[in-house]
């Protein structure tokens, strides 16, 4: 290879590790292996079933990215080869990701995801409709066995997660093939559909069959007696690629196939909901006792300190990793703004109508963009995370600096133009410095709003303050909400604090009162 | 040294200067004078190009103002308006030494004429490291001179320099000026919109109304031939004005 290729050989590589964020692991003589899960604690808990499980053959590096915002999310991270396996359920493929295809087999489910390069277990073992739950004493009040019992009762007051009253398969399909006549119904959060029911404010909800709290005795599910709801069995996905190059993939999922029943998964479930165990902890004892395996190494334990330390660290990572690239971005769109008013116009006009789009859509939206440039979406660094900071950042210093230009006195506008400096000294020497107290002040704003959109992070794993924020509001645990909640504050104080000793030295004192 | 040529600039709402055709020969005073609104001090700012002609011309030194031309020609005129116009986030010295700075003047050559102007300008050293806003309204005016002759430039034109200043310190700083108008030798264009003021600077005042010169002479020749009507009210004004109020 002669040298000016192997030059630009190394110079893409490092420019692709950039880009990726330092994507590629340390040592690649072993296959790493990534599983993931979603954001609601079964996912969790099957997330590190499957990784210990993985880990159990002998493979040291199975990384768990857990609590991911949801089905696209993962799917498309798997098809993408930024995860290599993770438990999804047969429902929710034919329901959103092949919804208007025709896959009613499992078998031809399984041809429509090879066409993808991914590959499916057989069923774990349990079934994970949805499901109709009432509290026992309802039940028993008024007889309530079945669905269909449902006719005979008008008056009941229907809570449905606000997904259930959506979907396709969900509460209109219901009530057409039921025929119900209950016209009290309301959306809300699942978490809060239970307090609600055991409340008395509504009588019936849905719930999914292996749900922690149905594990519980004040509780009944009604039978699906006109078999309504699609099967929902659990099911391993995994890259085939990666199969292929690490054969204990396979083995390790195979193992795991029909192990773990519908009891056993409410179970788990309400161990971690309930009992405060962790999906980790839940996972080791499962693997002990179907599988008889016995971890030779503990549980990493992980100190609150530790991982408020990282996520202060990924926190900060996304903050300042959107941040300095919008700062350098914006200010120069500020100028050109505040010097040509019609080209201010677009420029404000287009930055202004990204901060009007709500947050997830604009993450759903560049994640959809990063899957068709091929990069990677997912984790630490993303960028797709640091793309939406970066866009919602740019509103307030792209404002701020036009306005910062605009406000300066046209006396001394004049008197700048009268000495006869370059338009380079110009904007170095007294513009920039004038307008200085308003753009820190756009900054600023940025970044204390960045510390709180940061959060959402978590959703596609880039970690950060959302992670326990997120995983708090799962397990309806308020400590591990502050976990996330109060260092979020902190740092955004601190952020303040930061500010105000950058302004003394950016901003000449005469003009620090303006600001 | 300035030469205008039907020279026009108008607003939309109307005022503004022109069509003014006429020269200002080198090394005098001249006192732009008239009512509010009468178009002298945007005639000023045509003069050093901060305002675009909509006709005519304007030329400097022999020199028509062009785009390209315009920041060479506006280094060798001084510039100074009411209030000084100082940039608020620079010492006084910082304001004084920006041009030699972007002309890449070493330190000594700045310090030395900074310490000429200063002795020129009658400004103590201390005051030359305070920011504008710890200056009173006459040191300010002295810095915003000495800022506008740091490269020696061949013409100064001043926007009501003494407007906002109160009439002790006012009549010191017009002493003060005459004695540097007269010590420089430069061709000095002074906005006023009192008589007494341009006369005592000028022999040579133009007499300005709706953006036109309706007079040009001396104060003698304004107030015993005034050319219409409009001069002679102007005049008589000024002297009442004068009268109740000495200053």
């Amino acid at each position: 290879m002669n040298r000016p290729l192997a030059l630009l050989g190394a110079t893409t590589l490092a420019v692709a590790a950039l880009l990726t964020g330092f994507a590629t692991p340390a040592a690649a003589a072993e296959t790493a292996v990534a599983v993931a899960s979603k954001m609601f604690t079964e996912s969790v808990v099957l997330g590190e079933v499957l990784k210990q499980a993985l880990e159990a053959t002998g493979l040291r590096q199975v990384e768990h990215k857990a609590e991911l915002g949801g089905t696209r999310v993962l799917f498309d991270g798997l098809a993408a080869g930024e995860l290599d396996a993770y438990v999804e359920y047969t429902g929710t493929l034919r329901e959103e990701i092949f919804s208007g295809e025709d896959v009613a087999t499992d078998r031809m489910l399984a041809d429509a995801l090879a066409e993808r390069g991914i590959l499916m277990s057989a069923p774990l073992g349990f079934n994970n409709p949805y499901a109709i739950a009432v509290l026992r004493e309802t039940a028993q009040r008024l007889n309530l066995e079945r669905v269909s019992d449902l006719r005979e009762h008008p008056e009941l007051r229907v809570g449905l997660s606000n997904e259930f009253l959506q979907r396709g398969d969900g509460w209109p399909a219901l009530r057409a093939a039921y025929r119900l006549p209950q016209r009290a119904v309301e959306g809300m959060d699942h978490n809060l559909a239970y307090l609600r029911l055991r409340a008395g404010e509504v009588d019936l909800i849905d719930a999914y069959a292996t749900d922690a709290e149905l594990s519980r005795d004040d509780m009944v599910v009604l039978e699906d007696d006109l078999a309504h709801f699609p099967r929902y069995d659990s099911v391993v996905l995994f890259r085939e690629a990666t199969a292929d190059a690490e054969p204990r993939l396979a083995a390790a999922i195979d193992s795991l196939v029909g192990k773990i029943s519908t009891q056993r998964m409410a179970a788990m479930n309400a161990e971690v909901k309930f009992d405060g165990k962790t999906e980790a902890e839940v996972a080791a004892e499962f693997l002990a006792d179907e599988l008889g395996v016995s971890r030779s190494t503990p549980l990493p334990k992980q100190t609150v300190a530790a991982a408020i330390a990282r996520r202060t660290w990924q926190h900060l990572g996304l903050v300042l990793g959107s941040l300095l690239p919008a700062i350098t971005v914006a200010i120069p769109l500020g100028i050109v703004a505040a010097k040509s008013p019609a080209i201010g116009q677009v420029i404000l006009a287009a930055v202004g109508i990204v901060q009007t789009i709500p947050s997830l859509a604009l993450l759903a939206l560049l994640m959809t963009a990063a899957i068709r440039l091929e990069i990677k979406t997912l984790g630490e660094w993303s960028p797709a995370a640091l793309g939406a900071l970066f866009l919602y950042s740019l509103l307030p210093i792209v404002r701020n600096t036009a306005a910062g230009f605009s406000g300066i006195a046209p006396q001394l506008r004049e008197s700048a133009e009268a000495l006869g400096l370059s338009p380079a000294y110009r904007l170095r020497r007294i513009e920039l410095p004038l307008a200085a107290p308003m753009i820190l002040a756009g900054v600023k704003t940025a970044a204390v709003m960045n510390i709180g959109f940061a959060a959402l992070g978590a959703l596609i794993g880039a970690g950060g303050y959302g992670q326990p924020i997120m995983t708090g509001i799962r397990l309806n645990n308020i400590g591990i909400i502050l976990q996330g909640a109060i260092p979020a504050a902190v740092l955004a104080i601190v952020v303040q604090l930061g500010f105000e000793l950058a302004e003394k030295r950016l901003v000449a004192p005469a003009l620090r009162q303006a600001a | 040294m300035f030469r205008v040529e039907r020279l026009t600039k108008r607003f939309a709402n109307g005022a503004g200067a022109g069509p003014l055709t006429l020269q200002l020969p080198r090394g005098s005073t001249y006192a732009l004078i008239g009512p509010s609104g009468c178009g002298k001090s945007t005639f000023l700012r045509l003069l050093n190009g901060l305002l675009t002609p909509d006709e005519g011309t304007v030329e400097f030194d022999g020199q028509r103002l062009t785009p390209a031309n315009l920041a060479a020609i506006r280094q060798r005129i001084g510039y100074v308006i009411q209030d000084g116009g100082l940039f608020p986030h620079l010492s006084a010295r910082g304001n004084v030494s920006l041009q030699a700075e972007f002309l890449g003047w070493s330190a000594q050559r700045i310090a030395a004429r900074m310490a000429e102007l200063r002795e020129l300008v009658k400004l103590p050293d201390d005051l030359l490291d305070r920011e504008p806003a710890r200056l009173s309204g006459g040191q300010r005016q002295r810095v915003s001179l000495m800022r506008a002759l740091m490269l020696d430039p061949a013409a100064l034109l001043l926007d009501e320099p003494l407007g906002a200043l109160d009439p002790m310190i006012r009549a010191e700083l017009q002493d003060d000026l005459q004695r540097i108008f007269a010590e420089l030798e430069k061709t000095v264009v002074l906005v006023t919109h009192d008589l007494a003021e341009a006369s005592h600077f000028s022999r040579d005042i133009l007499l300005m109304d709706d953006g036109r010169v309706v007079q040009r002479g001396s104060l003698r020749d304004l107030t015993r031939q005034p050319a219409n009507e409009f001069v002679e009210r102007f005049v008589t004004a000024q002297r009442t004005l004068h009268a109740e109020a000495p200053a």
